[in-house]
């Protein structure tokens, strides 16, 4: 419910837009404010399948303050609480930016191996992806990729640097 | 009854070729007269090589033989070069083999050479002894160009154990692996022993898993594309990349089947981890698992009519097999809590994986009829990713150490691992071809 009050907002401006651009045409307006705000197949933990992007997307650093990366704890790949406001605040920005795809990057640290650390990536990039479908955006608009342990963040071998380097990361459509 | 002697007479004339084709030797059959027990070596002597060629070391070749024979598991090679070197000068004086003088150094097996260039080539002949019988098994002659000198010693050594063990040698097969040594990872083949790296990959986008089409012709890998990962084949001799498949998400892991024809592979196109079967060509995904936990990581069976996988389903990531045309799953390993990157013996009957043991990981098998493991290796270092060579004896994989990850083989019934890579990098993910 609180969800729903705090997107009423947008979705007005977004009735409105459309109002505005229908000029004189007789289509009904109402048709947007019906998209279902939340998907329950993907908060049930459901599969929903990808959708093959066109090659050409060409994906970009996000600017500072939304997408920030997302992390998760040792061999696991469920969102952890702590996350989940950020997942809010990126949700609340993709359905404010409606053009804009997400390519969500999943990482392990450097334990485990090689191999099962590229599908445990793979893993944790699509929690974030369902756990955005569950906030309302499009699957089609949020693809993954795993860099498995490929791409550390921080190489100090420690359980700080392997915190760090656990995680999610969005990289979004220029 | 007629037709019964007929067919006797058949047999006994086709046992007859047989018998002097192996006299005749120009073809290597199996020498059924030196059988050893499991465990027992044969013991053979290689003195240097007659003959000369002015580029090739005559101690080069030797070395590279009698490495490929007791790498192979089935020799030992007699250690006195001192007494093998006069032996063989003697045995040049005079002309003839002194059965009794190489048989007293120890040996069972002698094998001589004599190399000569003959043009812009290299020529060999080989003759192999029974010193305990006193007479030739066969004798052989290769050619290559001088480069390709290593490849003409590995012929004879492949020749010498499939003749004297019915196995299948080894030392003209190569290892593909990953190696980050020019900053990002590539694909890279070299000799089973280590020798001739070559780099396979070289278009800029990181590349892993390589897995070798049977004929050796291509390798199938991930590449890394700014847009994600795609699954591509890579012909050896034209360099020329064709994609295998391409769906959003993980493209990775491919094994192709024995025959060749069609493709393992991991996909999350619809949103999960999940194991396929494709034709060699890309065409024709067809899922074979289902679930909501991670499948990843599939290989064949020898015969392609099963294959072994990862699943975390139990809650932590264990090896399973199941039937290639897609049926019930059985589980295969118990012991721990993180098993995974199966690799199906040649033979059948094993499966290697990398299993987390006291919070190292090491190169284990699985019988897959029995479900008895046994822990091939130990120390510290965590070894990954095992590979079969075709004789189904040996393994390849890697270790990490703190700054480098190099690659090992292992005899699995010696036990004594050997380095095969020396050069700075990672080297990662061994593929050992047919």
């Amino acid at each position: 419910m609180p969800r729903i009050s705090r997107l009423l907002p947008i979705v007005l401006v977004v009735a409105l837009a459309l109002l505005a651009f229908s000029g004189c045409s007789k289509k009904p307006v109402a048709e947007p404010v019906a998209e279902p705000l939340e998907d329950t197949q993907a908060l049930r933990g459901e599969d929903v399948a990808l959708t093959p992007q066109p090659e050409e997307t060409v994906y970009v650093e996000p600017g500072a303050g939304v997408f920030e990366d997302i992390h998760f704890e040792y061999d696991k790949y469920r969102i952890m609480s702590e996350d989940e406001a950020t997942l809010q605040r990126i949700a609340r920005w993709l359905k404010e930016n409606e053009d804009v795809k997400v390519l969500i990057e999943g990482h392990c640290d450097e334990r485990g191996t090689n191999e099962y650390n590229m599908a445990l990536g793979e893993q944790r990039a699509l929690a974030a992806r369902r756990y955005l479908i569950g906030l309302g955006i499009t699957a089609e608009r949020l693809n993954t990729i795993s860099y498995g342990e490929e791409q550390p963040l921080d190489s100090a071998g420690d359980e700080a640097a392997w915190a760090k380097n656990r995680r999610a990361h969005f990289a979004v459509s220029d | 009854m007629r037709v019964l002697t007929k067919s006797v007479i058949g047999v006994l004339l086709c046992a007859a070729v047989l018998v002097l084709g192996v006299r005749d030797a120009a073809a290597p059959e199996v020498y059924l007269s030196i059988t050893k027990g499991f465990g027992e070596k044969i013991i053979v002597a290689v003195p240097l090589f007659a003959g000369a060629t002015g580029t090739v070391r005559d101690e080069d070749m030797r070395s590279v033989l009698s490495t490929d024979l007791e790498y192979s598991g089935h020799f030992s090679v007699v250690e006195n070069l001192g007494f093998v070197d006069e032996t063989e000068a003697d045995d040049r004086s005079s002309g003839r083999v002194a059965f009794p003088e190489w048989l007293a150094l120890g040996a069972e097996v002698l094998v001589k050479g004599d190399v000569q260039s003959r043009g812009t080539e290299l020529a060999l002949e080989a003759q192999v002894y029974d010193l305990g019988q006193g007479r030739s098994i066969f004798t052989k002659r290769y050619v290559a160009q001088p480069s390709q000198w290593r490849a003409l010693v590995h012929q004879l050594a492949d020749d010498i154990v499939h003749n004297l063990t019915g196995e299948q040698g080894i030392a003209r097969s190569r290892i593909a692996f990953s190696s980050n040594v020019t900053g990002t990872k590539e694909i890279y083949v070299m000799d089973y022993d280590g020798e001739n790296i070559r780099r396979v990959t070289k278009d800029g986008h990181a590349a892993m898993y390589p897995s070798w089409f049977p004929d050796n012709s291509a390798i199938a890998y991930t590449r890394f594309r700014a847009f994600g990962q795609e699954a591509v084949v890579i012909g050896l001799s034209t360099g020329a990349v064709r994609r295998l498949s391409w769906s959003p998400g993980l493209n990775a892991f491919t094994s192709i089947s024995p025959k060749g024809g069609e493709a393992l592979i991991t996909l999350s196109r619809d949103g999960n981890p999940e194991i396929y079967r494709l034709r060699a060509d890309g065409s024709e995904p067809r899922r074979l698992t289902h679930g909501p936990s991670t499948e990843s990581s599939p290989c064949w069976s020898p015969d392609g009519r099963r294959i072994a996988f990862v699943s975390d389903r139990s809650g932590s990531p264990q090896i399973y097999v199941t039937n290639a045309a897609g049926g019930s799953d059985e589980r295969m390993t118990y012991r721990g809590s993180y098993n995974t990157s199966p690799d199906w013996s040649p033979k059948g009957n094993l499966i290697a994986y990398t299993a987390r043991i006291e919070g190292t990981y090491q190169i284990c098998t699985v019988d897959v009829e029995t479900k008895e493991v046994t822990t091939l290796t130990t120390g510290g270092g965590n070894k990954e990713d095992p590979s079969w060579a075709a004789d189904g004896r040996h393994v390849v994989y890697s270790v990490r150490s703190k700054k480098k990850t190099d690659l090992y083989m292992l005899d699995i019934h010696d036990l004594v691992p050997v380095r095969l890579t020396s050069d700075a990098g990672d080297h990662e993910s061994p593929a050992w071809s047919r």
